[in-house]
């Protein structure tokens, strides 16, 4: 069945505006969030030394990555939504100290609220010591062709913290990358 | 038929000489057979020109992009999305449907590439799935209001990658895939294309298939042949009740055999795949190949009987597939398989003379 004369361009234009509103959403949704949301800056661990900065997609892990199995609810399925309250150190990093399935706004400057996703089921009972893998959606760096070799220098060198935009509802979302206290990547907004 | 313009020439020629066209309905029919074939050569190269045009753009785009602001590279997106669409627009306004079908293929996979492109340009690092279900429903909305049936085709498929990369992560059945599988076939009913019912027949065959290997730790191929069976039994039973969905029917017992068999077979020859063949289940073995055997059978009889070319090559190929498998595994023992082809033939042998004696006495029934 093809399209009638009349309908061709009421349909085209249905599918063009509800998919550019799909785009626009995504957009939307990140740019309100970076150039309203709270800035932290977390530590980063490379996760590949070698291939770090090799092409132009990073792997960002953190040390926040991993939540001790005690902070964490038993009982809970893989891709559960977590919110995890950060506090920070008088050396200025950021350490979890609690949670929780439902998000509760943090009090103080000291601590923030942020979200993420469960990336191991928790049994009823966990072993001593034993970690949970946490997913917040800053783990990819989209870096320029090229200027891969000489960010990785860097690192060699100064430990990297990623800056980080917090919103009211806990969702992240990657500013820029610091080395030595210093913006060494990131791009305006828009 | 595919007929040359030559061919055609001569053919004509020579009705002309036997005396069933006249000579100048001969010249007529000549001169319409020039008139109607096409844009030819110069519009060939011209689509060519296009496609090379485009590429040209692309990159383009794709070298300067690092460099472009933000706001420039949403531009070029949209402005890219809005252009594919329109130009399908303009194209089906023309009746040039083919080119149009192309232009909104073009628009949905750069609405694909959008979603990429903007996820990376703010670092969004959600469930990659998710992006892939949302390109699924986009293609599945361009496809529906456009009518367009290549589309719904990418749709199914995109479908059909976005469970198996949530079925991947959990290692188990995502039942959800089965709403975005309804919704696409809901399209292809709904635009009355068989090709596009066999792609959703498909899709749904190759998931009940997986069931098998994904449940109880990759071993519940038994479910599948049971689900096979009931659909081709519903299939069968639907023929008689409702003949009007013909299609529908020859196409539900030819998928729900074929996946029956599938069960069958990874229940025979790909879950004991790492056992020697003397400690393999002797007795299981020899059910299975027999209703393996007997599906394929069955297959090929009724392929006859209805008609259903598909479902008799199915059957045929179902056969040959079996038999040559058996040979390699070895049912217990070498003279255990021997025993065993020695039996199938003697079976096979009595249900031919069988159906002889049918078909011999039906002929002899119509011809009295």
């Amino acid at each position: 069945m093809t399209l009638p004369r009349t309908r061709i361009w009421p349909a085209v234009a249905a599918v063009v505006l509800i998919q550019s509103a799909a785009l626009g959403w995504m957009v939307w949704d990140r740019v309100s969030l970076l150039t309203s949301g709270r800035e932290i800056a977390l530590d980063v661990i490379p996760v590949d030394p070698r291939d770090m900065f090799r092409g132009d997609y990073v792997i960002l892990g953190y040390d926040i990555s991993r939540l001790p199995a005690a902070l964490v609810p038993p009982n809970l399925k893989y891709g559960t939504r977590l919110y995890v309250t950060l506090e920070r150190g008088a050396d200025e990093v950021w350490t979890p100290v609690a949670a929780s399935e439902t998000y509760s706004a943090p009090e103080g400057d000291l601590r923030v609220v942020i979200a993420g996703r469960l990336q191991d089921g928790t049994g009823a009972v966990s072993a001593e010591g034993a970690t949970h893998w946490i997913r917040y959606g800053i783990e990819s760096y989209f870096v320029p062709e090229g200027e891969g070799l000489a960010i990785e220098a860097q690192v060699r060198e100064r430990k990297i913290k990623a800056l980080v935009s917090v919103g009211p509802d806990g969702k992240t979302a990657l500013k820029g990358l610091l080395a030595g206290g210093k913006l060494i990547h990131a791009q305006p907004v828009l | 038929m595919w007929v040359t313009q030559k061919r055609l020439a001569r053919d004509v020629a020579r009705w002309r000489e036997a005396g069933w066209v006249t000579a100048p309905g001969e010249t007529e029919i000549l001169k319409e057979l020039a008139k109607g074939s096409g844009p030819g050569l110069a519009g060939a190269l011209a689509v060519l020109a296009a496609v090379l045009l485009g590429f040209a753009v692309m990159s383009f785009v794709a070298a300067n992009w690092q460099d472009m602001p933000r706001t420039l590279r949403l531009g070029i997106l949209f402005g890219g999305l809005w252009a594919a669409y329109g130009t399908a627009g303009v194209l089906f306004q023309r009746g040039l449907d083919l080119f149009g079908h192309a232009a909104v293929l073009a628009g949905v996979a750069i609405f694909g590439a959008s979603i990429m492109l903007i996820a990376q340009m703010f670092h969004i690092d959600g469930n990659p799935p998710d992006a892939v279900l949302m390109w699924a429903l986009g293609a599945l909305l361009a496809g529906t209001a456009l009518r367009s049936n290549p589309a719904l085709a990418f749709a199914m498929v995109l479908m059909v990658v976005w469970y198996w990369m949530e079925s991947a992560a959990r290692e188990a059945v995502y039942w959800p895939f089965l709403f975005g599988w309804a919704a696409v076939a809901a399209a292809f009913t709904w635009q009355r294309w068989l090709p596009g019912l066999h792609i959703a027949a498909l899709a749904l065959s190759i998931f009940t298939v997986f069931i098998g290997y994904l449940v109880n730790r990759g071993h519940a191929h038994e479910l599948v042949v049971a689900a096979g069976l009931a659909a081709a039994a519903a299939s069968f039973a639907g023929a008689r009740i409702e003949p009007r969905f013909e299609a529908l029917w020859s196409a539900g017992l030819t998928y729900g055999a074929g996946t029956a068999f599938a069960g069958l077979y990874a229940m025979q020859f790909l879950e004991n795949i790492l056992l020697y063949d003397g400690v393999q289940d002797a007795p299981r073995l020899i059910v299975t190949a027999m209703l393996s055997l007997a599906l394929a059978l069955g297959a090929i009889a009724w392929g006859f009987r209805s008609g259903n070319r598909a479902l008799l090559w199915s059957g045929y190929i179902g056969f040959s597939l079996e038999i040559l498998s058996l040979y390699f595994k070895t049912v217990g023992s070498l003279i255990g398989t021997s025993l065993f082809f020695l039996i199938a033939a003697l079976i096979v042998a009595a249900l031919a003379a069988l159906a002889w004696r049918l078909h011999a006495r039906e002929t002899s029934e119509v011809t009295s």
